[in-house]
């Protein structure tokens, strides 16, 4: 079929087939310029054993630990706040959503210099509410580093999860929430008793989201901090950059990507089982519930 | 809309007028603090990007607000030759968006409009390159772009976004042609157009919000893309705005400048908010699909 086959290309080219190539350079010892040389299992081996790479997928995990819910709950609750067609809702949501929309790498640079000591906006405030000192110095503690970067990632992110549950929300037949209203129901008891099972689809796909997105993490990690101090707050997608082109071990590093990949490839099977669950009009709430 | 925001504002009148009012209030002075919140910090980069040299690198104070100027913003122009860089991201975002859009729309054509031997297969393939995650396949994407001479290349790099779009684009495009009534484009193939000229001249005002909507996110994703960039750039002169920006920020010795960095960041974070602002709606449309990425 013509008109498919330039999307199918592109896709053979850089997806399928780098699958595939990825699974082959990770059995060799590939370096960037030079003969490889087929070596096995023996990366995978290595990569169980290497402190480096462990620490950083412990470190990804704890990180997307700490933002998960707090992007979820901030975006439920400002979902609520702008689903209603009340004065003013248009402009919030809008506001809500920006940070998201401007991307992290940008406000990491902007980010950057407010988390300097002495002359960063976040110390400045914090010293005024007699929290902190002048002079800290964020970006090179490891504790400090990824407090201040799980509040950004979540004032970041939770917009995103805010655009997908509204979605969800304002297809709601309101008579539920009418015949709630009768019943005098309070807030709470009607979104426990009606939004939150309705929106369980929503929920479970900007959740799937939100993870894949913190497993994902590299700009915010690369700009702020570099990773340090030393390879503290190395996320995995930088392990494998640094790993790739800065030492230049491409074998190795695929090791550690195919792990990545497995495990990123499971958890959006999730994400398209929603999809199909929808694009085929099949019913998801009972599917979903199979499932769990 | 105006029948859905009637039944909405239905039940605001029945209650009674001063607690609807109050209840207004409320909501819109929580509504407006939590905004500032989020837009702040954005319209904080800003002030900081317009201060001189020695006040970026002091602590923040109110007389700040009496030097304000566009120095930053000149020096970047003519020591960083920053809208060089500015240009290279344009040219990648246009090029990704306008390939997307092409390529996309040809295909949520067909497979919307026709069904082949194995289509089922090649959508889901499609479709499944929104499981694997870009940021985990460099090393193989830069060996093979190297040997098709991909890297360093503008080129290379649209054609790299591009792919990576296109599990969107695609969905959308075909959810937009399996919205429309196919009525209109038998009634085109009787009235003798062909297969082409139905999708160019009849369907066009029906499938161009979901153009827009792919279009939007293609610029947008190529335009603040980070890692993607920094892999397949090599040479400084193709850097796009946010390389630029990390060389700025690791490239200089020793003390970073960072009224440039502020002024440079404002640079690529304008483009952004104004495509949203303006194309909010297709943007939204886009968010439903659930066929985002975080």
């Amino acid at each position: 079929m013509v008109l498919v086959s330039p999307a199918f290309a592109l896709v053979s080219i850089f997806v399928l087939f780098s699958l595939g190539f990825a699974v082959y350079i990770s059995l060799t010892d590939w370096p960037l310029i030079g003969s490889y040389h087929f070596i096995g299992g023996r990366n995978y081996s290595e990569l169980i054993h290497d402190p480096v790479f462990i620490h950083s997928v412990l470190f990804t995990l704890l990180y997307t630990a700490i933002v998960t819910g707090p992007i979820l709950v901030l975006g439920y609750a400002m979902a609520a706040f702008v689903r209603a067609n009340r004065p003013g809702a248009v402009v919030f949501r809008t506001a809500f959503f920006l940070p998201f929309i401007v991307g992290l790498a940008t406000e990491s640079f902007m980010l950057l210099l407010e988390l300097q000591p002495d002359s960063g906006a976040v110390d400045a405030v914090l010293h005024k509410l007699g929290l902190a000192s002048l002079s800290t110095a964020w970006t090179v503690h490891y504790g400090l580093a990824l407090g201040a970067i799980c509040v950004f990632v979540i004032w970041f992110a939770s917009g995103l999860t805010m655009m997908i549950l509204m979605g969800g929300m304002q297809g709601i037949p309101r008579e539920l929430y009418e015949a709630a209203d009768v019943d005098g129901a309070t807030w709470w008891q009607k979104e426990r008793g009606i939004t939150i099972p309705m929106l369980r689809r929503n929920i479970a796909l900007s959740l799937i989201i939100s993870v894949i997105g913190s497993f994902l993490a590299f700009n915010q990690f690369f700009i702020l901090t570099e990773g340090g101090p030393g390879t503290s707050t190395e996320p995995v997608v930088m392990w494998i950059y640094q790993e790739a082109f800065i030492a230049y071990h491409l074998g190795y590093a695929t090791a550690g990507a195919i792990a990545l990949v497995v495990v990123v490839g499971i958890i959006s099977a999730a994400q398209f089982y929603l999809l199909r669950d929808e694009a085929d009009r099949k019913t998801p709430k009972r599917r979903l519930r199979r499932r769990r | 809309m105006t029948s859905a925001s009637q039944v909405l504002r239905a039940p605001q009148t029945v209650r009674p007028r001063r607690k609807g009012r109050a209840g207004l209030a409320v909501y819109l002075t929580v509504g407006t603090v939590a905004s500032i919140l989020f837009v702040l910090p954005l319209a904080w980069a800003v002030f900081r990007s317009l201060l001189p040299d020695t006040l970026v690198t002091a602590a923040p104070s109110t007389a700040d607000v009496h030097h304000l100027t566009f120095g930053n913003y000149s020096g970047l122009i003519r020591g960083q030759d920053i809208l060089h860089y500015a240009l290279n991201s344009l040219l990648v975002a246009v090029m990704t968006a306008a390939a997307t859009a092409v390529v996309a729309t040809m295909a949520g054509y067909g497979f919307a409009r026709f069904r082949f031997r194995g289509s089922g297969v090649v959508f889901a393939l499609v479709l499944a390159t929104l499981m694997v995650p870009f940021q985990a396949l460099l090393t193989p994407l830069f060996l093979e772009m190297h040997t098709l001479g991909l890297t360093n290349s503008l080129t290379g790099l649209a054609l790299f976004y591009t792919t990576f779009n296109l599990p969107f684009g695609v969905f959308v495009m075909r959810n937009t042609f399996l919205q429309i009534p196919w009525e209109i484009s038998e009634q085109a193939a009787v009235d003798g157009a062909s297969a082409t000229r139905t999708l160019v001249s009849v369907l066009r005002p029906l499938v161009v919000p979901g153009i827009a909507t792919t279009v939007l996110y293609a610029f947008l994703f190529s335009w603040t893309e980070f890692v993607g960039a920094l892999t397949f750039l090599t040479s400084n002169d193709l850097y796009t705005l946010p390389l630029a920006l990390l060389n700025m920020e690791y490239g200089s010795v020793g003390q970073v400048n960072f009224g440039w960095l502020e002024a440079g960041a404002v640079i690529a974070m304008i483009p952004c908010v104004v495509l949203y602002v303006a194309l909010q709606r297709y943007y939204i449309r886009g968010l439903t699909s659930g066929v985002v990425k975080g």
